[in-house]
């Protein structure tokens, strides 16, 4: 695979959950595609569907979710299309998940070393599995190595446990790390410290990594673009220059207003999005933001803006960005 | 005029490992109608400081003098009219509320408790909740049909029932999403200036705390380490700690972002049931000296009312 190749494409999307309260349409038509050795960024609203969306990529949906429609090209097959077992070999293998919180995913009645080989012994690695275990834990900073992997989750601190994940997810070198909010419950210097190695792993293994996370902060200082998520939707994606210094949608706009101004700081006043997150049971017709949006116009409540492409890497979905609100292109 | 002051307020737990030292010798004051931002690692004892203020945890050693009274001393019984002028908004909005009452009798209860006479409690209740931006409707509404931002304005608005003059605000926005902390830390803000309330404000989000706050204190294992009014400490920190988290703080812009250097904190933040001896932090220091394993730095004043812990800056 040449260092340009599209890893990862997700053609129009749509996974919801049948609950006893009704269809909740968690993910609504989602489009986004990731390179080789490229770091996206995910980031949106509380329950705008960023862990829905990757878990749909690894069918992790439970019994309630399903993927009713859409595309998920992975190095050229279409996962929608596998079966249990053939998913099975992907997970874990060539794309690998850490979730939010680390105990959830490491036994607690088993020691590092012995889910490290695990992991290596699942997906049939060959070498020395021993050596290999301690090689990673070396290479996220779990010393000395050796000692480490005799130990059980419960003798480590959040941060070392979230190394911990790490390495269990690259251990088998996988092409594609999705890693959901993976410094959320740590502090600041520790959380500097995973992203750090994130990015170190990224380079000098080419894995993509897609890094979800409602710290505009990391986003801004981790990842090659982004995707801003809204009620179900991608509303808009581009480099972190152009989410930043271009930014397209009023959702994008009021989020990065909402935070603190390091510049004109004290008496400043915080400008926050007004009112609250769409209902998924009954998603509003047109655009899910209409409600809160200062610029909403007619055409906003009844009809779903389309994709604008602002440029070759930036994209949009808002009426404000098609001329007469209302012509579609 | 000082609403609080903390002369070496001491928190030890009794535990089967041993005891923790969660609260080490903390000293600050907070005078009328300010914001003291309290910082640091998770497990430094932020918490334990509000709830020992608060008393309810009883300290293992200083005092706590509000409105010029010692109250470290005082019966739960005693604390009763005290408590009416400090409350306490917690962290977790989805935990604090009893999921079992109305919105309106969740915001009554303190006034029973501090027995508000009855006929105005309805009113009051109304009032409170318009306030925080809530209407009369929501009264007879459960939590759980509440948004986590909702949560918190009504936790807000029990923690106002009783007209309390000082307030500790233990993480009030963690557990909310970005585009609505905004919209409570406003509600807060113009709270402080109608009613002239005080404020201690502990939080994991630097930026937030600079910006609400008028003074700053890092805490690391226990201890203050650095204390300075809010600009002065983030413009010009001074104790390698506080320079080490500052310097962590992610930036939302992707330029600044790439120019800034981190300055990394080796080693992991020792146990409190065992701390380093000396200074605390020298398990970790970037700029160690073989005296800080002997030497026990204190909180001096290093001008400007700037309160730095550490000897060698
Ligand atoms: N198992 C499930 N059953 C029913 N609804 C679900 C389930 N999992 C998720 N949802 C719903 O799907 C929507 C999207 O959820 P998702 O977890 O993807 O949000 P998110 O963007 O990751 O939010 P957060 O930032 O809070 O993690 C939410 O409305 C959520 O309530
Ligand atoms: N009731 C208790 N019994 C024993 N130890 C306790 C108790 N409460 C807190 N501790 C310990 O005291 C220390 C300080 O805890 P505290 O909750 O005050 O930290 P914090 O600074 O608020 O952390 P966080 O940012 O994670 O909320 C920790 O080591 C904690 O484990
Ligand atoms: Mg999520
Ligand atoms: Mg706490």
């Amino acid at each position: 695979m040449s260092d340009n190749e599209i890893l990862l494409e997700v053609k129009d999307l749509h996974t919801s959950f049948f609950t006893q309260a009704g269809e909740v349409k968690a993910v609504n038509g989602v489009s986004f595609y990731l390179r080789r050795g490229e770091i996206l960024g995910i980031a949106g609203e509380s329950g705008s569907g960023k862990s829905v969306t990757m878990l749909s990529v690894l069918k992790l949906l439970g019994r309630s979710g399903k993927i009713t429609s859409g595309e998920i090209i992975f190095k050229g097959r279409d996962l929608t299309k596998l079966n249990k077992r053939e998913i099975e070999d992907i997970r874990g293998k060539s794309i690998s998940m850490i979730f939010q919180d680390p105990m959830t995913s490491l036994n607690p009645v088993l020691s590092v070393g012995y889910q490290l080989r695990e992991a290596l012994r699942r997906h049939k690695i060959e070498g020395d599995h021993k050596k290999l275990s301690i090689d990673i834990l070396e290479r996220v900073g779990v010393v000395p190595a050796e000692t480490r992997l005799k130990q059980y989750p419960h003798e480590f601190s959040g941060g070392q446990r979230q190394r911990i994940m790490i390495a269990m997810a690259m251990i088998c070198k996988p092409d594609l790390l999705i890693a959901d909010e993976p410094t959320t419950a740590l502090d600041v210097t520790v959380q500097a410290q995973i992203l750090d190695l994130m990015k170190e792993l990224q380079r000098n293994f080419s894995t993509s990594i897609i890094l979800i996370t409602h710290d505009l902060g990391v986003i801004a200082g981790s990842c090659d673009r982004v995707m801003i998520m809204y009620g179900g939707h991608s509303i808009e994606q581009g480099t972190r220059q152009d989410i930043f210094y271009k930014t397209a949608h009023p959702y994008t706009t009021g989020l990065l207003k909402s935070v603190p101004d390091p510049d004109n700081i004290n008496n400043a006043r915080l400008i926050p999005i007004e009112g609250q997150p769409p209902d998924l049971i009954n998603p509003p017709k047109g655009c899910p933001f209409a409600l809160r949006c200062p610029d909403v116009m007619r055409v906003c409540v009844e009809n779903l803006p389309p994709e604008k492409f602002l440029s070759d890497t930036h994209k949009a979905s808002c009426w404000l960005l098609h001329k007469n609100g209302g012509d579609k292109n | 005029m000082n609403v609080l002051e903390i002369n070496n307020l001491k928190k030890y737990f009794e535990t089967s490992a041993g005891v923790v030292h969660s609260v080490d010798g903390v000293s600050f004051n907070i005078s009328k109608g300010e914001t003291l931002g309290l910082v640091g690692e998770s497990g430094c004892g932020k918490t334990t400081t509000g709830r020992t203020i608060i008393k309810l945890y009883e300290p293992t050693g200083g005092q706590i003098i509000f409105n010029g009274v010692d109250i470290t001393g005082m019966t739960q019984k005693e604390m009763l009219p005290v408590r009416k002028k400090m409350q306490m908004i917690f962290q977790d909005p989805y935990a604090s509320l009893n999921p079992r009452m109305t919105i309106g009798d969740i915001v009554i209860e303190p006034m029973i408790i501090h027995k508000i006479p009855k006929e105005q409690h309805r009113d009051r209740m109304i009032n409170l909740l318009r306030r925080v931006g809530l209407n009369s409707e929501h009264a007879n509404r459960y939590p759980h049909e509440f948004s986590g931002g909702q949560r918190q304005r009504v936790g807000i608005a029990r923690a106002l029932a009783v007209e309390p003059e000082f307030i500790i605000c233990d993480e009030p926005i963690s557990a909310l999403d970005v585009s609505i902390q905004a919209q409570v830390v406003n509600m807060l803000e113009d709270l402080q200036k109608d009613l002239g309330l005080t404020y201690l404000f502990i939080a994991h989000d630097l930026s937030m705390v600079r910006h609400i706050s008028s003074r700053v204190a890092v805490m690391y294992l226990g201890e203050i380490v650095e204390l300075a009014e809010s600009s002065e400490l983030y413009k010009n920190p001074k104790h390698p700690y506080t320079r080490s988290l500052l310097s962590s703080i992610p930036i939302p812009d992707p330029d600044k972002s790439d120019e800034r250097k981190i300055i990394p904190l080796s080693g992991e933040i020792p146990s409190p049931l065992n701390p380093p001896k000396g200074c605390k932090f020298s398990t970790r220091c970037p700029i160690f000296k073989s005296d800080c394993k002997n030497i026990k730095p204190v909180l001096k004043n290093i001008g400007n009312e700037h309160f730095c812990a550490c000897p060698f800056v």
